[in-house]
């Protein structure tokens, strides 16, 4: 199970998402809960209970848009929708969807 | 087709409550429903004569016009049509057959029926357009939406499902529908090969360049940006994705009264304006008022920043620590002098910038009885201080970090004098456009400072590559790890290639400061030094050179970068993401690492990014 292409995210209303691996680690917080000695790692399953299910549905489509343009250059933007955007906002930064360090960042 | 011209059948589906409970009353709801179709026919018929020129008209002109109130009547007079029975029905009849002329001849129709190819589509279609002329102004109709009763007339709109809507509705629809017509506008205006690629030529000189999609924070906040006319609030967001949202906020210049107001948390104990010139007193003061522990202010374009805020502040228990103001000119300086006086003991970061005439002399000179805990001091852009103020600044002796970009000249032994008094704790010292600045600057700093990582020098015309050579050689000071040396060369119109007296910084200061800093420095600008010799630079970034800390490297105007010289550097700093070649005319075709940035390169397509997988681990 723990080698699994798939891994099941799980929302607070119980809608469960079978994700890509290699998509979902793109988020530090799924990854180090996928590498460590947690019982995620070895049921290859994360509960989000902060994470409604709407807004997991959007976070999982974003997964996947991360996945299939990791290497593109010019990427179209994704859509947001404008009424889950707070909400989505939340659950990227306890993801830890930040943006990448840009240039200016020196130090 | 139509119970309602035929005999009862007594053929029934699944019967209503209601109407089980009207049957067992001996009230038959379908002799009801014939009754009030008759009933409705009729006036019907009489609005027809009365309004027959306008109805035409309307039908015509109005492009969402009255949709049928229930489908049955349009429905019972197309069967009737076909049956031809009912002799009251004749002059209705006539009249529908006209208003199928009018509706047949009209452009509508012909346009429509292109798209369409049998005549019984033709048909529908005429079923169609009669329909909706079928409800007539002046009748009365329950909303669609809310259930009330209202006056039909020709502006009345259509529900989504085909019902009518009253005024109010209506016009909430209406809006709706703006919406999203503006948003696909939008939508289309950034489209498009030529906005994509003017869309990334924008990100690499902003520097948010990245291969692969934005980061889903970037992207709510980007929305969040567009659509903040929407927002009432935005919630408990942490702190560092509020300030995400306040720069997006001004650079879009969406900063003003009621987007500050979203962006003030009580509980904060940072606000960071970033374009306050949309700004009034009031709203400064209003941050004071609403975050009561305030710490740490930064305000930039604060033009209305004035004295009654800085009046309002000090009437607070606000204690700031770092205070960051850009462009408040209508500060008086008894006012900058008054809140230090005040406030200062607190303060461990003062950075003032673009000050005409109130921030000068007088001020510094306060700082050392005032602020007593300053690590942090910058003064950008300064009409006013001299080199009076700037010796005062050697009485700092918690300063760390000082940047000084001042508009009088300042004799170099000013800036000797401060360095030999707070040179050893000195973290960053960065004097900007020091023209007279030379050499004794440099021998000061390589005597006293052992702790600097970010150094700046620009614009000198007096340092000679000897003295870069002095500073870089046996300097007990650590690697640095920003270093800018912009425009630190000779002028001299005349004879702008002779450089006998080696000014600048020239090809052995080069030598000197990689091998010093080489291996620490993640930020390097030699901006427009342009005696550098190619050989400097080959021998810098030979091939068993590596640079893993560098990051950017700015070598515009360097006019000894060649192609391959750009292609050693690209080897040597495998964790380069930027490097900057405007002006160097001998770069023409530099192969470019995937992920890297090569700017200004000199040719038609003006910035070059390239990529190729050889390259690419």
């Amino acid at each position: 199970m723990a080698d699994s292409k798939y891994i099941t995210l799980v929302s607070r209303d119980g809608f469960e998402f079978v994700v890509l691996r290699e998509a979902a680690l793109v988020s530090p917080t799924i990854k180090g809960m996928l590498r460590s000695q947690f019982i995620e790692a070895r049921t290859g399953r994360c509960c989000f209970p902060e994470i409604d299910g709407v807004i997991l549905e959007k976070v999982v489509d974003y997964f996947h848009y991360w996945y299939r343009n990791r290497d593109k250059e010019e990427v179209p933007d994704m859509e947001i929708p404008v009424e889950l955007c707070l909400e989505l906002l939340m659950a990227a930064n306890y993801l830890n969807l930040e943006p990448a360090t840009g240039l200016r960042d020196w130090t | 087709m139509s119970r309602q011209n035929r005999p009862p059948r007594r053929i029934v589906g699944p019967q209503s409550a209601l109407t089980d409970f009207l049957a067992s009353h001996n009230i038959s709801a379908h002799q009801i429903r014939l009754d009030a179709d008759a009933r409705r026919r009729a006036a019907q018929n009489e609005q027809d004569e009365a309004n027959d020129q306008t109805n035409d008209q309307a039908a015509a002109s109005t492009p969402a016009p009255f949709p049928a109130v229930s489908a049955s009547p349009a429905r019972a007079t197309r069967s009737r049509r076909a049956e031809g029975t009912g002799a009251p029905d004749e002059a209705a009849r006539s009249k529908e057959q006209k208003a199928i002329d009018k509706i047949k001849a009209s452009k509508k129709f012909q346009k429509r029926k292109r798209g369409l190819g049998d005549s019984e589509d033709e048909d529908d279609l005429v079923d169609a357009l009669l329909k909706r002329s079928a409800p007539l102004p002046g009748q009365m109709e329950n909303c669609e939406v809310c259930g009330t009763r209202f006056t039909v007339t020709p502006y009345t709109r259509n529900g989504p499902n085909g019902g009518l809507l009253c005024n109010k509705c209506g016009k909430e629809l209406e809006k709706d529908d703006a919406a999203a017509k503006k948003k696909k506008q939008a939508k289309r205006a950034g489209g498009g090969a030529v906005g994509m690629r003017r869309q990334l030529q924008s990100n690499i000189l902003d520097g948010t360049y990245t291969l692969g999609a934005k980061s889903l924070m970037t992207l709510c906040i980007e929305t969040l940006a567009k659509n903040i006319d929407l927002a009432e609030d935005l919630g408990d967001l942490p702190p560092s994705i509020m300030d995400m949202v306040a720069r997006k906020l001004s650079k879009h210049r969406l900063l003003d009264s009621r987007t500050l107001s979203l962006l003030l948390n009580p509980t904060a104990e940072e606000v960071h304006v970033y374009d306050g010139a949309k700004l009034s007193s009031d709203d400064f003061i209003r941050i004071f008022r609403t975050v009561p522990g305030l710490k740490r202010l930064k305000v930039r374009n604060g033009i209305h920043f004035k004295d009654d805020v800085l009046d309002y502040l000090m009437s607070r228990h606000i204690e700031l620590e770092e205070f960051y103001v850009h462009g408040a000119n209508l500060l008086s300086n008894s006012k900058w002098k008054e809140f230090l006086q005040q406030k200062g003991r607190s303060l461990r970061s003062l950075r003032v910038y673009w000050t005409d005439k109130h921030f000068g002399d007088e001020v510094l000179s306060l700082l050392e009885s005032a602020c007593p805990s300053l690590t942090r001091l910058k003064v950008c852009h300064n009409q006013e201080v001299t080199g009076t103020g700037v010796v005062t600044i050697g009485n700092l002796n918690c300063l760390r970090h000082l940047s000084l970009d001042l508009r009088n000249e300042v004799h170099p032994d000013v800036y000797v004098g401060v360095l030999s008094k707070i040179g050893p704790s000195l973290e960053t010292l960065s004097l900007t456009r020091v023209r007279t600045g030379d050499n004794s600057i440099l021998d000061a700093i390589h005597a006293h400072c052992r702790s600097l990582v970010k150094l700046r020098i620009t614009d000198s015309e007096e340092m000679t590559d000897a003295g870069f050579v002095r500073l870089f050689q046996d300097w007990a000071n650590p690697g640095l790890v920003f270093l800018d040396l912009q425009k630190c060369r000779q002028l001299d119109s005349t004879h702008p290639r002779a450089n006998a007296d080696g000014i600048g910084l020239c090809s052995d200061g080069f030598r000197a400061l990689m091998a010093h800093s080489g291996k620490t420095l993640k930020f390097l600008n030699v901006h427009g030094c342009r005696h550098i010799q190619a050989a400097a630079f080959e021998e810098a970034f030979g091939p068993e050179k590596v640079y893993d800390a560098m990051r950017k490297l700015e070598i515009s105007f360097c006019e000894e970068v060649t192609d391959f010289v750009a292609g050693s550097i690209f080897r040597s700093c495998p964790n380069l993401r930027e490097l900057n070649v405007f002006g160097c005319m001998k770069v023409k075709d530099v192969r470019v690492p995937r992920g890297k940035i090569l700017v200004g390169v000199p040719n038609a397509k003006g910035m070059v990014i390239e990529g190729d997988d050889e390259d690419n681990e």
